[in-house]
């Protein structure tokens, strides 16, 4: 049986550059920062018909992984990583039907300061702007503003929601048609149509209107990533699109049901939140070319191990370089203030050593899919069957133009041919695209 | 005898152009789209301008008459969009112009700015600036969870730790920290970068910052600073200066005295470019030129609205509560923006309000005329002031069309170029380069 379509969005691991040294990286080691690589991904993603892309972004250099900021720098692991609202701004001029997705931490601005700066590139993209919304994963990027080190972790939610709250306060404050722009009377704005958010929450306070004026979407679309159970209650009431990871569909399943229940329960339409499954293929030429591939990425992790376990040290605060390799992961203490996914990892590890982990979990932590383009959109279109997902966030450790080039040009066309995926964009913005089905 | 070459520049915010202009055409409506400026940029590059400063504030004041109907209604203050994410557009429709944008000491963090400006300064290839405002609306501060700024003069005491910590974020990678050697498998060597552990009065940042600063290394930094506190400070950290002096005595001594200050701080004077606020009015002929002054000074009920408003929105002093013909009562004072409520005290002496407004200038001098006849007042004017500039400004609510931009940049920047007056290529690759070079 065939699935239903699914929506396809990608997953930027921020403006990193981590593949700089591989065969065909080009010269993005050197011209990283001109961020032309994005700019051809998003033009890329649009031809392919993607909903939409998502930078992710943390906003520090890690140095957990034995103390040092060397394996972080050395291996270009989320550094250097530039400000994802000014790279969007490109992505947004190159394409014209895209959703652009930036990331913004919740601890970095004030609402009103990320309303204005979400609000202006929604209009600048004609209402194909969208802000994921993250509380941190670490201490060391609220070191970078001003506080000591995180909230414990539900508690971060407690402020996300009083700023979420906030910022959808002023992206309200102006009615639709408050712009007449109107010669006869000399009225520019209708002053009786824009009103004041006077937001006064637990964390934030804030007087509006915003002076941005209206967005074309009314208010960006929100993304977010809440795996635990805080954060499903966050995202279910808040966000239009969640990034989920899951390594089996039953389990994708499980959870998407359990956020659309959430949303129901918060009052919203359950499809109005879409939970795209993130996964990390590798499409070759052949099932043989892609598995020598497969076997080569573990193989690299295994003679790199610092470079999985200086990531996990990113996120999780966790010191990785002085766990041992060798014992049971559930024998060992490991707590974090950090990402809640990696309470899932450690769980799903549990019989597993860390070396084990590392292994299994070279491709990362969402579905196996290695083989061909025909085999790869088999596995997809079995995992949507079963998970019944709104679609995939497809992203990789270490964009290339090859690897764009075989998602786009390669499995997407034959997820199209298949009548999974879209042929062209219904709307103009990104939350109406979304919606679409 | 000539004035030496000297800079131009744009002075704007991202708001809408002249809405109640004859050649307005959509933009009312669509300027947030991005579009007009991205016009306005390609043809001010064409005419040699330095650069394009955009101006911000981040609110919709209600203090005329207690009521935000003024402000909306002319489209003074608002709506106003985010010049950040503007800046990165303009860039890829220019090759060489440079780009300002504003942001506040009082409402970002400094690690935002920082990263915010390198990624802009990278991803213009050196083109970018940055304006550091303290912000003098309370209102303003209120949209940010404070109830009231700081103190005007703490202010810059804040805004000079703020711009500490972002200077030293950007320093926070050597030189060459970038390596990329695919031999030894490093991108980035991690001794040549270092967190900043900055501790101080008002901000607390760890650091590093997690890029390294781009082709400039500090990006060009611009401040209009009026009071003695706020020239101390602009004289100790700015590139480029904007002021609008009245007449060319005030100009000069403007300068003379920044450029002090500057040498005070062990600056070369010349590191500081101090640039004048203009709107030349120009015509076909002289006579076209003073009919379009003379209609631009009227004081009509609705350019009453207009200058008040402004005045109102940035002293917070709610102007429409006075007796237009009586004097300004002395006792109005403001922790918002004091060199221009000084300003206005200044006109007033003697004069009622009414009286002052009808001599109303927000520029350094007029320019009226033809092209011609403008670019020799511009000459004259520098060779009495001694540099380094001019920033034209369109009158937002009446003047600033893409009409209005073409008088400039094929009117008035082809005589001044015929002049040996202004630029006639960017010889260097970064904006702060060409800024430095004459």
């Amino acid at each position: 049986m065939t699935a239903s379509p699914f929506h396809l969005g990608w997953f930027c691991n921020g403006t990193s550059v981590p593949a700089w040294a591989q065969p065909f990286s080009g010269s993005i080691g050197d011209d990283w920062q001109d961020a032309q690589i994005f700019v051809d991904l998003a033009r890329a993603m649009e031809r392919a018909k993607f909903d939409y892309v998502l930078i992710e972004d943390n906003t520090f250099v890690g140095d957990r992984y034995g103390d040092s900021m060397e394996v972080y720098l050395k291996y270009a692991m989320q550094a250097p990583r530039q400000d994802p609202m000014i790279v969007a701004t490109l992505l947004a001029q190159a394409t014209e039907r895209l959703g652009i997705v930036a990331t913004a931490g919740t601890f970095a601005y004030h609402p009103y300061l990320l309303a204005r700066m979400a609000g202006t590139l929604d209009q600048l993209s004609k209402g194909r702007f969208g802000v994921n919304v993250v509380t941190g994963t670490s201490d060391r990027a609220l070191q970078n503003y001003g506080h000591d080190g995180m909230d414990e972790h539900d508690s971060r939610y407690d402020v996300a929601e009083d700023f979420v709250r906030a910022m959808t306060a002023l992206f309200d404050t102006w009615e639709p048609g408050a712009v007449v722009a109107d010669r006869r009377t000399a009225t520019f704005a209708d002053h009786t149509k824009v009103r004041y958010a006077d937001h006064r929450g637990s964390h934030f306070s804030t007087r509006g209107p915003l002076n941005s004026g209206p967005s074309p979407q009314g208010r960006p679309v929100i993304s977010q990533a809440g795996g635990s159970p805080r954060g499903i209650a966050f995202a279910a009431q808040h966000a239009d699109t969640i990034v989920a990871i899951h390594s089996s569909p039953e389990k994708a399943r499980d959870y998407r049901d359990r956020v659309r229940d959430a949303a129901a329960a918060a009052g919203r339409d359950p499809d109005d939140v879409k939970v795209l499954f993130g996964v990390w293929p590798i499409v070759g030429s052949s099932e043989a070319e892609a598995r020598q591939r497969a076997d080569e990425r573990v193989q690299l992790a295994m003679d790199n191990i610092d470079i999985p376990l200086a990531t996990m040290s990113k996120s999780t605060d966790i010191d990785f370089s002085t766990v041992p390799l060798d014992t049971p992961l559930g024998e060992l203490d490991l707590a974090t203030n950090g990402t809640q996914n990696f309470a899932l990892y450690r769980d799903r590890n549990a019989t597993l050593t860390l070396r084990q982990a590392v292994a299994k979990e070279a491709g990362g932590a969402g579905p196996s899919l290695v083989g061909s383009v025909e085999q790869v959109a088999d596995q997809l279109e079995a995992f949507a069957d079963v998970s019944g997902g709104d679609g995939f966030l497809i992203g990789t450790n270490g964009v290339t133009r090859r690897f764009i080039a075989e998602v786009c040009d390669g499995l997407v066309p034959e997820l199209q041919a298949r009548g999974l995926t879209r042929t062209e964009y219904d709307h103009e913005h990104l939350r109406d695209n979304l919606r679409a089905f | 005898m000539a004035a030496d070459p000297f800079h131009l520049a744009w002075f704007t915010p991202f708001k809408t152009p002249a809405w109640k202009s004859p050649w307005a055409a959509d933009t009312p409506l669509t300027w947030l789209n991005g579009e007009y400026y991205m016009d306005m940029a390609r043809s001010l590059e064409r005419a040699g301008f330095d650069f394009m400063m955009f101006e911000d504030s981040t609110l919709v004041s209600d203090t005329y008459g207690g009521s935000t109907e003024n402000d909306l209604k002319h489209g003074l203050h608002s709506p106003k969009g985010d010049p950040v994410p503007l800046l990165p557009m303009l860039a890829q429709v220019t090759q060489h112009m440079g780009f300002i944008a504003t942001m506040s000491t009082s409402f970002y963090p400094p690690f935002l700015v920082a990263r915010v400006m390198a990624t802009m300064d990278h991803l213009t290839k050196g083109r970018v600036g940055w304006n550091v405002v303290t912000s003098s609306e309370d209102l303003a501060g209120q949209n940010y969870g404070l109830d009231h700024l700081l103190p005007h003069d703490e202010r810059y005491e804040m805004a000079d730790e703020f711009i500490t910590v972002v200077k030293d974020l950007w320093d926070s990678w050597e030189p060459g920290a970038i390596v990329a050697d695919r031999e030894t498998g490093y991108l980035a060597d991690h001794t040549k970068v270092h967190p900043i552990h900055h501790e101080g009065k008002y901000f607390k940042v760890r650091g590093p910052l997690n890029l390294p600063a781009g082709p400039q290394g500090h990006p060009v930094i611009c401040q209009a600073g009026g009071s003695p506190k706020g020239r101390d400070f602009a004289s100790r950290h700015a590139n480029v200066l904007l002021s609008a002096p009245k007449g060319v005595d005030q100009m000069r001594e403007y300068r003379d005295d920044i450029r002090a200050r500057a040498v005070g701080h062990g600056r070369a004077a010349d590191d500081v470019k101090v640039m004048y606020i203009v709107q030349p009015v120009l015509g076909e002929t002289q006579a076209d030129a003073e009919e379009i002054a003379r209609r631009r000074n009227e004081l009509t009920q609705d350019q009453i609205e207009t200058i008040l408003g402004i005045m109102s929105i940035t002293t917070e002093v709610d102007f429409k509560q006075f007796d237009l013909d009586a004097p300004l009562p002395d006792d109005v004072t403001t922790n918002g923006h004091q060199s221009g409520l000084e300003q206005f005290r200044k006109r007033t002496q003697g004069k009622t309000i009414r009286e002052a407004l009808m001599g109303q200038q927000t520029e350094a001098v007029e320019l009226v005329g033809t092209p011609a006849s403008v670019a020799a007042q511009m000459d004259e004017v520098m060779e009495a002031v001694g540099g380094d500039g001019f920033l034209i400004r369109g009158e937002p609510v009446r003047t600033h069309s893409r009409r209005y931009i073409d008088e400039i940049a094929s009117g008035l920047a082809p005589e001044l170029r015929k002049r040996g007056l202004i630029r006639s290529d960017y010889p260097e690759s970064t904006f702060k380069a060409n800024l430095a070079a004459f």
